[in-house]
């Protein structure tokens, strides 16, 4: 699973990344429909696979992003603070995750 | 019993991390599948005992390639689970109503993916 886990680290990362950068767009109210929908697609996948590899709070987290950036009207400018956080913690989740085996 | 699976889906890490699951800790053989249209085909040269479909996929998603499958009669009796993120009711009486055999949901126990495959169809 570890090596499983750094193979497709790479891909983990640009994802978070993704969802950084929209909630950096919703704090400047530059969100648009390909970015909404990017980091929608980035939360579900992380969703998907971060519980896999032992990562359930991840699990977690993404699946509140999912949620957030689900939807067709764009977050408030105001939630970009909480949704920097949530992606904050992914990453940080991340790269402190500890071998399975 | 040795076991033939058929894996659908686009993500190469679920693909991989699901397969080495299958393969280790049950001993089963799998094939696998980056899209709908790449598994149709594939179930119906290499008949596996069963097909594990993601929901969500470009192109021809989990429900459409479900769909082509039951249509050939080649595949047509293949027991299919549905394997998706989405956890809200909603989805999952959608995905219930499909006439899949199972709904297994991501993220999975790649220590019990296999014997979550065994109970939903009944393997000893």
């Amino acid at each position: 699973m570890d090596r499983l886990w750094l193979k497709f680290l790479p891909e983990i990362r640009e994802r978070v990344a993704t969802l950084e950068a929209a909630a950096a767009a919703v704090t400047a109210k530059t969100l648009n429909e390909s970015r909404r929908e990017a980091a929608q697609a980035a939360a579900h996948k992380l969703a998907g696979v971060l519980g896999t590899f032992n990562l359930t709070r991840g699990t977690d987290a993404a699946r509140e992003l999912e949620l957030v950036f689900s939807s067709s009207s764009a977050p408030s400018a105001s939630s970009g603070k909480h949704l920097a956080a949530r992606a904050a913690e992914l990453r940080a989740m991340i790269e402190s995750r500890k071998s399975s085996d | 019993m040795g076991r033939r699976i058929l894996i659908i889906d686009d993500e190469e890490d679920i693909r991989e991390v699901a397969s080495l699951s299958l393969e280790t800790v049950a001993g089963w053989e799998v094939i696998k599948a980056s899209s709908g249209a790449q598994g149709v085909a594939r179930a119906a040269e290499q008949h596996p005992d069963a097909i594990l479909l993601d929901v969500m996929m470009p192109g021809m998603d989990g429900p459409a390639t479900f769909r082509e499958l039951r249509k050939n009669p080649a595949t047509a009796a293949i027991p299919v689970l549905l394997l998706t993120a989405k956890v809200q009711g909603t989805d999952q009486r959608r995905f219930a109503d499909l006439g899949v055999e199972a709904v297994l949901f991501k993220p999975f126990d790649p220590l019990t993916l296999s014997a979550q495959i065994s109970r939903a169809l009944g393997w000893k």
